[in-house]
């Protein structure tokens, strides 16, 4: 399992669960983001400000899917899911998505913050650690 | 994918040419051997023909052959089957093909800008094309396609040979022999009856021109005009070369027929040394950094070093073979060989195509009417479709591969399905102006197919990098992006690598260029090639990916791919880039563990020290530890002693002194004060105060001076960004020094005497030892994320510049324990350490003065790091003995000061500033009593100077005159005294010092800034300083209110004694001493006993003061002070002289300043003085004269003694409190009040009118004082007198400075029943009303006259008195105060 969530191309916030392996989740995320750019600007045309922020599966490699999610800001959250985890269905990851979107709404709203900073706040550790250890 | 220098059709056209074999006799090689070439390689760069052909196809239509190319090879025969996969061998040619084709160094790379990258990679790739080129010449040949089939046969005889024709007739037997025989499966050839081509070779240069042109006719008899050919070479001499410059085709295609002749010949190599080579690499997976065992991959890197060399070697030796090819060969001969080709082509090859495609349609219409004849009749269509498009005759081919296809498949002939398939779509693509779109799923198929069906993945690489290619021509990159990362596998890391590389350029290309995909697959490329052996390939690849992932805070990343850059660029020699790559992992802000990190610093270490290993010229900048420029401290001055037994050291400047803005303005101002003194009160222009210890916030824009032989110590912040420990040594400056004598250019350069090799720098810093004295940190430990600081000394011992430039150290990896640990022990704890330096360049503040300025980032010189070192200037230290902590408020301390000069110079003009000037006092020169200067017994002296006298009654005075210029210096600053005004070199002073407790309780900070110049002049610096800074904790003591009023007590002197009226005094004293430990009484010491009070204890002391005699030497405008010394014990202390002088004198200075009315001021020890009122302007203004009337200018001072007990130890502690009287009856304190809080002042929203100029009657009620003498007691014999007449003298004092008129009016004013009922009982007789005027300060009597008619009690205190400033005529008088009644007894005799 893990959990990103970042802006402008430049991390925010990077965790996984399994801390070994970090590496190659940082050069997924990463790569990831070209899919996210080409499906927003595939979207940003036709529908305006309608859009859906949540973008679905990415793309799906060997071993993980993929998920993408963009704020109207451009932020863009990138959940990465284990193939194997077939209790995540695309409502839960949404669910998930909506859920970091909130917490990440809260920590912009705090004065002390400094947008493009790196995220460093307990209350959203808190809540991307409590998705990862409920969903395993 | 990238792009190719052929267009899409050419290379695809060119992986399909028809193949021609060469047979040669023996003597044709050895003529052809003279160009050091075979026959086959002197044909090749002459194989594409540029002129248009023409060929009919089946239907007889005319078909334009372009732009044909034909492949010539020797024949080469081999009984092996033909391989799915290619050989060991062919692998290892292709690695080196691809090894020996690198990017040219300064090629201009595009740029390509995605969004916010801006990407620098070069857009083609040559290694991939060879590689291309190169694999798809060594395809095997198959049974199942015919494409590189020998389609003819060129049977080679030279002229020189005894029987030509003979030597033809066995050519030809061979040929026939190895295609017919079936010994050999390869070589292929495409139809049974293979042309036979026959060249007859005659070498210009040893043959019989005439001989062979008969051979050649004789030939043409034989075999036709259009199947001999006679080529004619060697035009030039061996020896002649040199002579004329010849171009050399063969050079771009040497290196690949070289090799293509060993893929032919070299099936059998062993490739062993090739695996060695590749499995040698970094086998680990692509997103691993392989760092766990770190010495394992030193042993590799070193290993890959050598192997590294060997590949190196490899292609210039293949290149040194082949040195000069075509040296026989004239300009003209070139031209005959091109003739030769296209003869042999349009006249040779070309029919024989077109007849057999002839053939074969007539066969394949037959067969196709036969419908599936058993022996392979779809092999002949494609065989003619094969030829077809070998001859560009697209169309056809494509139908008959149409065909072929749908034949093979119904047949579930997979492998030659999926070649029809292939080819279908190839020949769909190349139809010019196609009418079907391209068959894009052909491919798909086709490839599937050879992969996963036939296994063959030679084939499957082929097609897919022929569609690929299709694809890109059509703009679809992402589809053959993902063509080509289908196709990378674990068998070929090599082939992989290009793929993946090609599908990076791939999703670049594309219409939104997906750079984050590029750099990632870059990074597998990267990594793919590395495993390949092809470090050179995989660094670039690196490189590329670095440029999308630098500086964008993806830290794992980006310290991987700077890991594997450095690992890369160190195996491939080019430490530099690996340091900078290694540098870039260490600097960041690394989000890796520390055991990473530790492995990181080991590994870049190894490399910096490989990298720098013979580069002695000037030593390397390191990474580690940051330094941080811009908190770099400079501190100027010596060592100083901080303390010696008793003696208290002047606390100075240190480095450990926090810098404060507000103190150093202060010191500042301070130092000005002092060098205006010492210029006559002016500060020169140039004036700057001294910066001993410069920082970042002081001004740094001069070069600081320093001074010859005193140090400069360098505070240098470094930070250690890493979780581990860093072990610096041998730590020390760079300095430049620019001797004064010197020419400017002929620097001396510390970097070429500072030297790699430790030894060398220690040899270094000896010689270096007369200029400067370096001093060397042998051990300077960081922990990890650590930030210290480091004191670097220098010690000049030449006047002139010095810049420091940067830090010389060692650097180390911290765990030199664990080190120690392994086998190697020290061996490899001296390989971990590096010498290096690290620069120190100071930028200055940000400018923002003008508009420029701040229009752009500027910002201004910093200097703090370029001395100039000026000539010896003395050297002053400074101790202080039995200072005190503690004071309590008013104490008098004696104390002492020694002065030292610890110089080679003589010193003078010593001066001291304090911020309390009051505090203390070096005595005065003209009272100066004579106590002695060492401070042996002083302990129980007192700081007063005594003199033993008897008790004496209160009104005994005694009276001194002294004049404020003996205590006061005319500013705040002092001079010191000391004995002839210098100080020699080494000699030392000691001084006494008095110091008085601050009059406010509480912690005072006392800065003292003492001043001295050098003797000699023409210094570059003027003067010096050294500061001092003392905590003096002042508790209080004692509160003296003092108050004063007219008395009303006529005096009883004769007038003239003792001036006007006398004044009285009262004095309260109260001990408000708080802390109860010390037992504290304060006794003043009078004369009853002792008075003692103890704590909160008050006593009041009642004192008259008299005006005293005005003085005749007033007019000399100097100033004088009247003491007084009233004494209550039995010891006279003489207030007048030092120390007591000093500081009423110096608390007048400080309390007063602002007053400039001040005319004079007096004091009195414990008691009274007057003031002495200089001569006065005569104002005509009537407050002034009023408030002078009231003005009273005395000063009280109250010398006390506290017994204290303190470690039960009875001490006497002596001080002294000053009140200043201003004016009667307005009572003053010893204590300056408390600031009250302002009161807030209502808001007035009228504007009031201010009220009416009305003088206070009390004020002007005291204009004149007035008094009646007379018998207290009067006897009169009223039996015989009944009126009693007894006089009165009325003493009429004016107060004022002024002249006043006065009205006495003596007739009583019936307003009171009182009144009335006394003034029925005396009269005044006599002139009852009188009008005087009265002089400034006159006295006057009046002699009155009072009735009385019987005996009784009578107030006498009726006259009014009306008074009112002369020349005011406006005013109206006023009634001057009545006294107490005045009472007088007459008593009936």
């Amino acid at each position: 399992m893990n959990y990103t969530s970042r802006a402008n191309n430049y991390p925010l916030y990077i965790r996984s669960v399994p801390t070994q392996n970090e590496l190659k989740f940082h050069y997924t995320v990463h790569t990831s983001l070209d899919v996210v750019e080409e499906k927003i600007s595939a979207v940003g045309k036709s529908l305006g400000d309608q859009r859906e922020l949540y973008l679905g599966l990415l793309y799906p490699t060997e071993d993980y899917k993929v998920y993408g999610y963009v704020t109207n800001s451009k932020v863009k959250f990138v959940i990465v899911v284990d193939s194997s985890n077939t209790s995540l269905r695309d409502n839960e990851i949404r669910s998930m998505f909506r859920k970091l979107h909130n917490s990440f709404t809260d920590v912009m709203c705090n004065p002390f913050h400094n947008p493009g900073d790196q995220i460093q706040s307990k209350a959203f550790d808190g809540i991307v650690s409590g998705m990862m250890v409920q969903t395993g | 994918m990238a792009q190719c220098v052929q267009s899409v059709q050419e290379f695809v056209q060119d992986s399909f040419v028809p193949m021609v074999a060469v047979l040669c006799s023996e003597e044709a090689e050895r003529v052809t051997r003279k160009n050091n070439l075979n026959f086959a390689e002197l044909l090749r760069p002459f194989c594409r023909l540029t002129s248009e052909g023409h060929m009919r196809d089946p239907n007889n239509q005319v078909q334009v052959v372009k732009n044909l190319r034909i492949f010539v090879n020797n024949v080469v025969t081999s009984p092996n089957r033909p391989p799915t996969a290619l050989s060991h061998a062919q692998s290892k040619i292709l690695n080196e093909v691809v090894l020996s084709c690198q990017p040219q160094e300064g090629v201009v790379n595009n740029v390509v800008t995605a969004g916010d990258y801006d990407l620098n990679f070069s857009a083609t790739t040559p290694w991939f094309e060879t590689y291309r080129e190169n694999f798809l010449q060594s395809m095997p040949a198959s049974d199942h396609e015919f494409l590189n089939h020998y389609l003819a046969c060129l049977l080679v005889v030279s002229s020189t040979e005894a029987v030509p024709v003979e030597q033809f007739l066995k050519l030809s037997q061979e040929q026939h022999r190895i295609q017919h025989s079936g010994e050999y499966t390869n070589p292929k050839w495409f139809i049974p009856n293979t042309l036979k081509y026959y060249v007859l070779l005659h070498d210009m240069s040893e043959g019989d021109e005439q001989r062979a042109d008969a051979v050649y006719e004789d030939m043409k008899q034989r075999y036709g005009s259009q199947g001999c050919y006679l080529l004619k070479m060697n035009t030039r001499s061996f020896s002649a070369e040199g002579d004329e410059q010849i171009p050399d085709p063969w050079s771009q295609y040497l290196q690949r027929n070289i090799l293509h002749t060993q893929v032919r010949t070299a099936n059998n190599i062993s490739a062993a040394e090739v695996d060695n080579g590749v499995s040698g690499s970094l086998e680990s997976h692509p997103l691993q950094l392989d760092i766990t065992s770190s010495s394992g991959s030193l042993h590799t890197l070193g290993a890959v070093k050598t192997e590294l060399k060997k590949g190196a070697r490899d292609p210039e030796s293949l290149a040194g073979g082949a040195g000069s090819h075509g040296a026989c060969l004239t300009l003209n001969d070139h031209d005959h060989i091109r003739q030769f080709i296209q003869e042999f082509t349009f006249r040779g090859l070309l029919p024989h195509i077109e007849k057999n495609i002839r053939q074969l349609n007539d066969q394949v219409k037959t067969l196709i009417l036969k419908m599936y004849p058993p022996e392979a009749p779809e092999l002949q269509i494609r065989k003619m479709a094969d030829l077809c498009f070998l001859v560009q005759h697209y169309e056809l081919a494509y139908s008959c591969y149409h065909t072929a296809k749908k034949d093979f498949l119904s047949d579930q002939a997979m492998l030659y399905a999926a070649g029809a398939l292939e080819m279908a779509a190839v020949s769909a693509f190349l139809q010019a102006g196609a009418p079907r779109p391209y068959p894009a799923h052909y491919m798909d198929t086709a490839i599937q197919t050879y992969r996963d069906v036939c296994k063959n993945m030679v084939l499957a690489e082929r097609c897919v990098l022929l569609n690929a290619e299709i694809l890109k021509s059509q703009g679809k990159y992402s589809d053959a992006a993902t063509l080509l990362i289908k196709m990378t596998s674990e068998d070929s890391d090599l082939r992989s690598a290009l793929l993946l590389e090609q599908a990076a350029h791939c999703f670049i290309n594309m219409r939104n260029p997906m750079v984050r995909k590029f750099a990632f697959h870059m990074i597998l490329a990267g990594h793919r090639f590395s495993k390949a052996g092809q470090r050179r390939h995989a660094l670039r690849c690196y490189c590329q990916a670095m440029q999308v992932y630098k500086e964008r805070s993806w830290s794992l990343a980006e310290d991987h791919i700077n890991f594997t850059i450095g690992r890369q660029s160190f195996t491939l020699r080019q430490p530099e880039k690996a340091v900078i790559a290694f540098r870039q992992i260490l600097t960041n802000d690394s989000r890796q563990t520390a055991t990473q990190q530790s492995a990181f610093l080991r590994e870049y270490l190894y490399v910096y020290k490989s990298a720098i290993e013979g580069n002695e010229v000037s030593l390397p900048q390191l990474p580690l530890p940051c330094i941080h420029c811009s908190a770099t401290r400079v501190y100027f001055g010596h060592e100083r002693r901080l303390a010696e037994g008793e003696k208290q050291a002047a606390t100075h400047v240190s480095l450990d002194q926090e810098y404060d803005q507000d103190s150093a303005d202060m010191w500042c101002h301070l130092e000005e004060q002092l060098v205006a003194a010492a210029n006559r009160g002016i500060v020169p222009v140039n004036f700057q105060p001294t910066q001993c210890c410069l920082n970042s916030q002081t001004d740094n824009q001069r070069h600081p001076l320093a001074v010859v032989e005193e140090p400069i110590i360098v505070e240098v912040t470094f930070r250690n960004p890493l979780k581990v420990s860093l072990a610096l040594s041998n730590l020390s400056l760079l300095w430049r020094f620019t001797a004064d004598d010197a020419p400017p250019s002929k620097e001396k350069m510390t970097n070429e005497l500072a030297i790699t090799n430790e030894e060398i720098l220690a040899l270094g810093m000896t010689q270096k030892d007369d200029i400067v004295t370096t001093e060397v940190i042998q051990e300077f430990q960081m922990g990890p994320e650590e930030t210290k600081m480091a004191r670097l000394r220098l010690l000049p011992h030449r006047t002139g510049q010095l810049n420091v430039v940067g830090v010389v150290y060692n650097l180390a990896a911290s765990s030199s324990g664990e080190m120690a640990a392994n086998t190697e022990g020290n061996q490899t704890f001296d390989v971990m350490v590096v010498h290096g330096k690290q620069d120190l360049m100071i930028q200055g503040p940000r400018l923002n003065q003008t508009k420029e300025d701040k229009m752009t980032v500027r910002h201004g010189h910093d200097q703090r790091l370029n001395f100039i070192v000026t000539s010896p200037m003395p050297l002053m230290e400074i101790f202080f003995l039995q200072f005190p902590t503690a004071l309590l408020c008013g104490e008098i301390r004696k104390a002492y000061v020694e002065f030292c000069n610890v110089s080679s110079v003589a010193l003078c003009g010593l001066r001291v500033v304090s911020t309390h000037p009051d505090f203390f006092s070096f005595g005065s020169q003209a009272t100066t009593p004579l106590t002695p200067v060492s401070p042996t017994s002083a302990e129980n002296n007192s700081a007063y100077k005594t003199l033993a006298t008897p008790p004496q009654s209160g009104s005994a005075a005694f009276e001194m005159l002294v004049s404020a210029e003996d205590f006061s210096q005319p500013s705040g600053v002092i001079d010191i005294p000391i004995d002839g005004s210098t100080l020699q070199p080494g000699e030392s002073t000691q001084l006494p010092l008095w110091l008085r407790g601050p009059d406010q309780e509480g912690v005072h900070e006392i800065n003292f800034l003492f001043y001295y110049e050098s003797t000699g002049k023409g210094n570059k610096i003027s003067h010096r300083v050294l500061r001092h800074t003392v905590f003096i904790c002042a508790s209080r003591s004692l509160s003296v209110q003092a108050s004063a009023c007219r008395s009303c007590v006529p005096p009883h002197h004769s007038l003239g004694d003792k001036g006007g009226g006398g004044t009285l005094i009262f004095i309260d004293v109260e001990n408000i001493n708080m802390v109860r430990y010390t037992a504290f009484s304060l006794c003043l010491p009078a004369s009853p006993p002792d008075c003692k009070l103890t704590s909160r204890e008050r006593a009041k002391l009642c004192f008259r003061a008299t005006r005293c005699k005005p003085q005749k030497a007033t007019s000399d405008a100097i100033k004088k002070y009247t003491f007084t010394d009233l004494n209550l014990g039995n010891e006279r202390i003489i207030s007048s002289s030092t120390p007591c002088g000093d500081f009423f004198f110096r608390g007048c200075q400080t309390s007063e300043s602002q007053r400039l009315d001040a005319p004079s001021s007096r004091t009195s020890c414990s008691s009274k003085s007057q003031s002495c009122v200089s001569t006065e302007d005569r104002s005509s203004d009537i407050t002034n004269i009023v408030r002078k009337c009231n003005e009273l200018d005395l000063n009280i001072i109250v010398i006390w003694k506290a017994y204290v007990v303190e470690d039960n130890k009875q001490l006497i502690l002596e001080g002294q409190l000053h009140v200043a009287l201003q004016t009667i009856g307005k009572e003053a304190s010893s204590l300056t009040p408390r600031e009250e809080a302002q009161e807030m002042v209502l808001l007035k929203f009228k504007s009031q009118l201010p009220p009416p100029v009305i003088l206070p009657s009390a004020e002007l009620s005291q204009l004149v004082k007035t008094s009646l003498h007379y018998p207290e007691t009067y006897t009169h014999p009223f039996v015989q007198d009944s009126l009693c007449v007894v006089p009165v003298t009325l003493t009429l004092s004016n107060c004022s400075l002024a002249q006043v008129d006065v009205i006495i009016d003596l007739r009583h004013k019936g307003t009171s029943p009182e009144t009335l009922e006394v003034h029925s009982s005396f009269t005044w007789v006599g002139q009852t009303q009188y009008k005087l005027q009265l002089k400034p300060q006159e006295v006057l009597c009046l002699t009155l006259q009072a009735c009385f008619l019987q005996a009784g009690v009578y107030n006498l205190n009726t006259p009014r008195v009306f008074a009112k400033p002369a020349e005011q005529g406006a005013m109206c008088e006023t009634s001057q105060q009545t006294a107490s009644p005045s009472l007088i007894f007459i008593n009936n005799a």
